[in-house]
């Protein structure tokens, strides 16, 4: 590894194909490798100099672990490779059978306590997200694929959404659970 | 290729010279000191065979007592003799307030934020405590090893946040040690284990001490120890248990606390520490405390009255497991072995709710006293260079999440706990108002949506950035936070270029007028660092451009360039490079990069026409990114 690490995108760092699947295990033993040559622990007895670039290499490749790591962001960043920003402010009015189907799941999740089981209801919920999830993940790659980055672009969003709602289930499992303990 | 000077780990240290390195577990109750000798780590010893050194502290007039003398002294010298300092380091006199009335000493009346104790000699502040304590071992590891000490790894629990972390390098600068790592306690403890056991795979390690909680989920491979996530609470520990039960004999003896001396307060306290440590044993625990005006009461503490106590003591710490194997997206069944780590975990309600909670049989075969010295002292056999074949690895991650107070009040998160460290984050903002020529940034720490729910870490100004209308600026603010786990924040106007940046203190623990001195003499002494410092990213970018260019030409070179360009650019190419090594002034170099950058203008503009055409042939754009 060199000092090329800093003019390399996040796939290229890990030697992975830019994909939205990603082969975690290599993902892994990657990171690694890369933090065993180049972690500021290896240079703790070097030069000031020496330390600072460990920090700043050691930064980025946790930057980039961290970016590829999760789907959303991996896909982010994947549109952001081809000059599309998430951020950006656009006219983009999401699909309206979407939004419906995230209302009435926020709905489901509200009223989750008065269900007779309500921890089971919010399993139920979560496994519901996760096909989700899979799906947006496919619906990606077909966009991606055909070069339509604002369809993918809407994509990420909706998939922004269903993590959202996925912590929300987690942290109320939680809380159910601190009541019953 | 001659292009890259990497140096690789260790050639910087000359073969085969030891380096003599320390590991402190500097604790709330004890502390110890380890080294490794011969290939083995282990706790050194004083001259009368003891490990364990008690975190007390006695100030006298002429001398200074540090250890068990100091604990023997504590009931007739209550105010001048400091134990469980480590609840203070970092604290401001506002969370005293919370702590305040628990403790037995007085304040010193002072202008600074920074809480000083009234002592026989002088005020002394937290980190001057400690520095004693530190000290105490570093002599005797020096002692022992009739040796000078290189450096030191310093344990901290995982939980600490910036301004506690930072406040034990502090101390360890003032007692003259060469901090080569802040390492995280339940990290060290894992090393030992790990090492000790060879084990591979997820282990839990719960570690409850005297002050402080933590636990830390860890994925073990191969000498590589990967901490997923971490959590816990930096002020709960065992010291609560002798709290609770000192409340309890009090209302069972029916008196106020108010109406006792600090004296009886801390035998009691004492009294309640014995009953605790004797249920490890037997059933049931006898009390018998005398009071100043001769009475006495007599009493016995059974199990599960203890139990009744500690229980909901326990179950907060079992919350926060939970959210740390949340946070780590591991479930109970993959955790391999729980590892407990701290004296407070001989208590057995802590082994009984443990094991219910991670539904398997706690480790509790190795000490849980001095496992943090021993992996701490590992460590810093291998920083020192000693280790220079070993693989050891330690990642380690941010415990609480970083932010930016916006708007209203509340708080913008810009790094997540359990973010992997060492790590860098840039984020921009915008000014709210027309013709705003200031901005301040305040940093704060925790994971609540208020920032007055946060640990306020640090507050500075950006002036002087010329007007722009509202929202036009563009105020990028990057957090560094290195290895140790310690912030420095730089802010930068992008447009004017104006920079702030501030080594974090904690804005508590320092008057505006000694932030100010701080920052000014950051600003005296920054030229120089700061020069240094875009030296190297110049070089950086020296080495990216030497690199582009290289692997252009090497790929369409020929095809593209006539003799006599490519000789133009050769030559300011291995101009560039020669500056690269031998360039002092930043300048020097960005003229360097300016020149090949110019006399290759045309060059690129061709590649680029080159590749749209290709790209419009029907190729895929990632076919060309071949530098």
């Amino acid at each position: 590894m060199s000092d090329s690490l800093f003019s390399q995108n996040y796939f290229e760092i890990f030697a992975l194909d830019v994909s939205s699947r990603v082969d975690m295990a290599q993902l892994k033993q990657k990171n690694q490798t890369l933090q065993q040559q180049m972690h500021p622990d290896r240079f703790a007895s070097g030069s000031e100099a020496e330390k600072r670039e460990a920090m700043q290499k050691t930064s980025l490749v946790n930057q980039a672990y961290d970016t590829l790591k999760e789907p959303a962001s991996r896909l982010q960043y994947m549109l952001s490779l081809q000059g599309i920003d998430m951020n950006a402010e656009t006219d983009t009015s999401m699909d309206g059978a979407f939004l419906m189907e995230q209302m009435e799941l926020r709905e489901s999740i509200a009223e989750v306590r008065d269900t007779a089981d309500p921890l089971d209801a919010l399993d139920k919920i979560s496994s519901q997200l996760k096909q989700k999830a899979t799906q947006l993940l496919s619906e990606f790659d077909q966009f991606y694929d055909q070069h339509a980055f604002d369809r993918a672009r809407e994509v990420v969003r909706k998939l922004q959404f269903i993590n959202k709602a996925q912590r929300e289930v987690g942290e109320l499992t939680e809380q159910l659970e601190d009541e019953i303990l | 290729m001659a292009l890259l000077q990497i140096s690789e780990p260790g050639q910087s240290t000359k073969p085969h010279e030891h380096r003599f390195a320390i590991g402190i577990d500097l604790g709330t109750t004890n502390s110890l000191v380890a080294t490794v000798r011969s290939g083995k780590a282990d706790t050194l010893p004083d001259a009368s065979g003891e490990h364990i050194l008690p975190s007390i502290v006695q100030y006298s007039a002429d001398t200074i007592r540090v250890g068990q003398q100091a604990r023997d002294n504590q009931l007739d010298d209550t105010a001048n003799t400091i134990s469980s300092v480590k609840r203070l380091m970092g604290r401001g006199i506002s969370d005293l307030k919370r702590l305040g009335d628990k403790l037995p000493y007085s304040f010193a009346e002072t202008e600074s934020a920074v809480p000083r104790i009234k002592t026989a000699a002088g005020d002394k502040s937290a980190v001057e405590v400690s520095a004693e304590i530190l000290k105490t071992l570093k002599t005797r590891g020096e002692k022992t090893l009739g040796d000078e000490l290189y450096g030191a790894v310093i344990t901290v629990p995982a939980y600490f946040d910036d301004a506690q972390r930072q406040a034990t390098k502090d101390a360890a600068t003032l007692a003259g040690i060469n901090v080569l790592r802040l390492l995280n306690e339940p990290t060290a403890a894992a090393v030992a284990y790990g090492l000790d056991s060879g084990a591979e795979g997820i282990v839990a390690v719960y570690d409850l001490g005297g002050g402080t909680f933590d636990i830390s989920i860890m994925q073990l491979r191969q000498g590589v120890f990967e901490v997923l996530s971490t959590g816990g609470d930096s002020a709960l520990g065992g010291d609560d248990f002798d709290h609770a039960i000192a409340e309890w004999i009090l209302k069972q003896a029916g008196v106020d606390a108010n109406e006792l001396s600090h004296k009886v307060l801390r035998q009691i306290m004492q009294k309640a520490r014995a009953a605790k440590e004797n249920l490890s044993g037997q059933a049931e625990s006898k009390v018998h405390i005398e009071f100043e005006n001769g009475e006495t009461w007599s009493g016995s503490l059974s199990r599960e009255q203890f139990n009744q106590l500690v229980d909901p003591l326990i179950k907060k710490t079992l919350m926060s497991c939970r959210r740390a194997l949340r946070d780590a997206d591991v479930d109970k069944d993959q955790v391999m072995d729980v590892v407990m780590v701290g004296g407070s975990t001989r208590a057995l309600r802590v082994r009984e709710l443990v094991g219910e909670f991670f539904e398997s049989t706690p480790r509790v075969d190795i000490d849980p006293d001095r496992v943090v010295a021993i992996g701490a002292a590992v460590q810093a056999n291998a920083l020192a260079g000693n280790d220079p074949d070993g693989n050891l690895l330690l990642m380690d991650v941010l415990p609480l999440s970083l932010g930016l107070e916006t708007m209203g009040g509340l708080a913008e998160k810009i790094i997540h706990r359990n973010t992997p460290i060492p790590v860098s984050r840039a984020q921009d903002f915008t000014t709210y108002k027309d013709g705003q020529t200031a901005m301040s940034i305040h940093v704060v720490q925790g994971e609540r949506e208020l920032v007055d729910d946060c640990r306020s870490l640090a507050r500075f100004e950006l002036r002087g950035f010329p007007p722009h209308v509202a929202g036009a600026a563009r105020i990028r603010v990057t957090f560094q936070v290195d290895a140790d786990g310690l912030l420095s924040v730089a802010a930068r106007e992008e447009a004017s270029g104006v920079e702030a940046s501030v080594e974090v203190k904690p804005s508590y623990g320092l008057q505006d007028a000694e932030i100010e001195a701080m920052l000014k003499a950051s600003l005296e002494f920054a030229g120089d660092d700061k020069d240094a410092r875009s030296l190297r990213e110049q070089q950086v970018e020296a080495d990216r451009v030497l690199e582009a260019i290289d692997s252009a030409m090497a790929y369409d070179g020929d095809s593209m360039l006539s003799e006599d360009e490519k000789a133009t650019i050769l030559a300011s190419r291995n101009e560039l490079q020669r500056m690269r090594h031998q360039a002092t002034e930043t300048q020097q170099l960005k003229d360097a990069m300016k020149h090949l950058e110019k006399v290759s203008d045309s060059y690129v503009a061709r590649r680029m026409n080159a590749s749209v055409q290709k790209t419009m042939a029907g190729h895929k754009v990632e076919e060309f990114n071949n530098d």
